[in-house]
């Protein structure tokens, strides 16, 4: 165990984790039943084109939500540049710049301008109030994002939407298993599009699916995304290329029988986490919110410098050291990154929560790969940042 | 093949009460399986250590092996080829400018991939010979609104690859190759790859190689690579930050593995093509109304496809043709029908004069089953279908005017 700021890796201590200690859920079923499942798909020699796999992986899951309809894509972002065809959006759509990058991305390719919203400070969801500010005539739809797994307020976003005649859809690419006073993900808004990349709750390696209770919007999906899986021939705007591979599918559905024990495993780490981390001084964990049921897939920190003694910056580089891969989420703020930059110069001011979250969060290592040794760990390291804080300045001072 | 029995009668056909000839469906798609302990071999050391990543090991190992294949300095593997030729026309365009030149009797969702990148689709039309795009045909489309030029290469022979490169020097106007239809080919004994900035190729299950679902950008350019690259991963650069617009066109390590494993029969499964195509030219050598499109045999091909031409002296329309071939089972297709400048879009599209060669080409082609689910001895009994087809036409024709009627 390390003892004082000199023996943290960053200032030439012995890495505390020998393997690296990746930050996503990276929950991979055994190999033995992974073999088996791609042996399958070899025997029925069907690889791809809407096969049973997938289409077994859509009636599981249609079940899971309580949908009914699912409609598996080849990944998240594919399934949300789709989504925004679906609809017939036109002109202009609000969304949270707070996030991953994929979310507004897909906004800009099919056509549409995005509207930035800023965020609640706790929770880090876009609030009603921002969103309700930020609607002109020309916005067409909400696309909200269930960030860390916090269900982003479907029903007053709902009663907005209603009021102003918008269509109001979801990113749920952190919420698979999640749900809002009772009510499974899934069920919000027009639609949701969830994500199966290995870095979240459900594992295909790559993957996602767009769940919806609209049974027009359902088939315009399933007529864009491809011409296999298609139920009643129809008239779109543009087709894409959205499909689904059989090996994904096994793997989603290997996944899937995993999600309960993943889901409790992941409580237990985050739980830990808060009760080591909730004794320190000036660093704060982002928590389900009182609606939220979570499937605890992130564990997220904002440090508060002033109390904290070290900079986010600083504790990133503590913790990277020590063989965690990067506690930064991707991104951050979109609205300072190109293209949006080049833009909307005038918006580089204008979101005070957004900017304030994305210099004090970071993100802990969670997921099936990270026992409750290497959380108490990684604690014990975040301990000895917040005590020894000044001697860390120092040794940085040196180091430079 | 269940019933070897030939057909003697007009009612033997499946489609006027008879037993399909075939008791499963052979199709268009390849469908190649590898070595099953081959691709296992790949996926499980990656698997059981962990080691699944974006853009992980084995994406990498398969981007060098084709590349090597390919003879070009970069590959850039993706979700689909759908994908990869959106990412490669966004990154190609110039900007500012709103045309892409493109083929009418091409893949259906081609003008598509142009509208999700902005792109108005500007038809052009095809020679007869090699069903391909020229210099003759594109340049009456090149204007002051062009961004791009697309080489698409048609099946079984390919399009004018010095013609368009001349006119892409001439124009100053970026040049991509959609080689999708040309996996494993040479042009001057040089390995289809590195012509045009760059070329965009397919991992689909129905294609040469079956990587599930998959596609590539090959390209000797390393400014380009690296463009292409960061747009098919969120705009995200090596180092974490954000270069621009991008999405997620990510292949993954399963679907590399796949398609690694097909790469070690490649060789092997090109001489099946080859033996399948040449079966079907032999037998049907006394069909006088139906040509099988020859490849280029003195290059290299793939020979994955089986192209015919209907002539005149074949005495069904290709319509009937397909309804009695589905009958027996036979997914053969017409050759990318409709044409895409007769189909209504959403989007604004272009074309310059009349496109006489491509509305000719897109009434008179078939591909005939292929692949790795046809042996030689169903192309006998297809063939067998054909020239009873061939021989008792008019009494085919009036069968289905009978059926027409009640």
């Amino acid at each position: 165990m390390k003892k004082g700021a000199g023996s943290l890796a960053l200032f030439g201590g012995n890495p505390a984790f020998t393997r690296p200690l990746s930050i996503g859920q990276r929950n991979f079923v055994g190999w033995d039943r992974v073999e088996h499942a791609l042996r399958g798909i070899f025997s029925r020699r069907y690889y791809t084109n809407h096969g049973p796999l997938v289409q077994e992986l859509e009636e599981r899951l249609a079940g899971f939500f309580g949908v009914r309809h699912v409609l598996c894509m080849t990944n998240a972002t594919i399934g949300l540049m789709i989504a925004a065809k679906a609809l017939g959006l036109t002109g202009k759509v609000l969304v949270p710049s707070f996030g991953f990058p994929g979310t507004v991305q897909s906004l800009t390719w099919a056509g549409l301008e995005p509207i930035f919203c800023d965020i609640d400070p706790v929770t880090h969801l876009i609030t009603v109030a921002s969103a309700e500010q930020g609607i002109t005539p020309e916005v067409s739809a909400i696309l909200g994002v269930h960030l860390w797994g916090n269900i982003c307020h479907p029903g007053e976003l709902a009663r907005v939407a209603d009021e102003k005649g918008l269509r109001l859809y979801f990113d749920a690419a952190h919420a698979f298993g999640c749900s809002c006073n009772g009510v499974p993900a899934g069920q919000f808004g027009d639609m949701e599009i969830f994500s199966f990349h290995m870095d979240n709750m459900l594992n295909s390696l790559e993957g996602g699916c767009i769940a919806t209770n609209d049974d027009n919007l359902a088939e315009i999906i399933r007529n864009i995304r491809s011409s296999y899986g298609i139920r009643k021939s129809m008239t779109v705007s543009v087709t894409g290329n959205g499909r689904m591979s059989e090996a994904q599918a096994a793997l989603a559905l290997l996944s899937l029988e995993d999600f309960p024990r993943n889901r409790a495993a992941n409580q237990e780490r985050f739980e830990l986490y808060q009760k080591r981390l909730s004794v320190i001084d000036g660093i704060r964990l982002v928590c389900p919110s009182s609606e939220t049921q979570s499937n605890y897939q992130h564990v997220v920190a904002e440090i508060d410098e002033a109390a904290f003694g070290l900079s986010r910056t600083v504790l990133t580089s503590i913790i990277e050291a020590e063989n965690v891969g990067s506690p930064l989420y991707p991104a951050g703020s979109i609205h300072h990154h190109e293209p949006y930059r080049t833009l909307y110069p005038g918006l580089q001011e204008a979101f005070h929560q957004t900017d304030k979250v994305s210099s004090r969060f970071l993100q802990l290592p969670t997921g099936k790969h990270v026992s409750g040794e290497d959380i108490q760990t990684l604690c014990d390291i975040i301990t000895i940042a917040r005590e020894q804080a000044g001697d860390i300045r120092a040794l940085l001072k040196v180091k430079e | 093949m269940i019933d070897t029995m030939k057909k003697q009668e007009i009612r033997d056909l499946a489609l006027f009460g008879g037993a399909p000839a075939f008791d499963s469906i052979r199709s268009t798609s390849n469908l190649v399986t590898p070595d099953i302990e081959k691709f296992l071999g790949y996926v499980r050391p990656v698997y059981e250590h962990g080691k699944f990543a974006d853009n992980g090991q084995l994406v990498h190992e398969l981007e060098r092996r084709l590349a090597d294949l390919h003879q070009t300095s970069f590959c850039v593997a993706s979700c689909s080829g759908f994908m990869a030729l959106m990412v490669a026309m966004h990154v190609l365009a110039i900007s500012g400018k709103t045309e892409i030149v493109m083929p009418s009797l091409t893949y259906r969702r081609m003008a598509d991939i142009a509208a999700w990148v902005g792109l108005v689709p500007h038809f052009c039309d095809i020679d007869e010979q090699s069903l391909g795009v020229t210099a003759r045909t594109v340049e009456p489309c090149i204007n002051s609104r062009t961004a791009l030029i697309m080489g698409v290469h048609p099946i079984t022979n390919l399009c004018d690859i010095d013609g368009l490169e001349r006119l892409s020097i001439q124009y100053n106007i970026p040049l991509l190759f959609d080689s999708v239809e040309a996996g494993w080919a040479s042009f001057h004994g040089r390995m289809l790859g590195s012509f045009g900035k760059a070329e965009v190729c397919s991992l689909h299950a129905s294609k040469l190689l079956n990587g599930f679902e998959g596609g590539y950008i090959t390209t000797n350019d390393r400014d380009l690579a690296d463009a292409l690259r960061t747009t098919s991963r969120f705009g995200f650069r090596e180092d974490g930050s954000l270069s621009g617009l991008g999405l997620n066109a990510k292949l993954n390590e399963v679907h590399a593995a796949m398609t690694l494993a097909c790469l070690e029969d490649l060789d092997a499964q090109v001489e099946r093509n080859k033996a399948r195509h040449r079966a079907y030219r032999d037998f049907l050598a006394t069909v006088s109304g139906l040509t099988v499109i020859p490849y280029d045999e003195t290059e290299r091909r793939g020979y994955k496809n089986v192209l015919v031409k209907i002539n005149e002296s074949w005495p069904l329309s290709r319509e009937n043709t397909l309804t009695l071939l589905h009958a027996e089972k036979l997914l053969a297709m017409p050759y990318y029908y409709p044409a895409l400048h007769t189909k209504s879009t959403s989007y604004r599209t272009v074309r310059s004069g009349s496109l006489q060669v491509t509305d000719r080409m897109s009434e008179c082609l078939m591909l005939l089953p292929c692949g790795d689910f046809v042996s030689i001895e169903d192309i006998s009994g297809i063939a067998d279908i054909l020239i009873f087809l061939q021989e008792k036409g008019p009494e085919v024709q009036a069968s289905f005017e009978e059926i027409r009627e009640t």
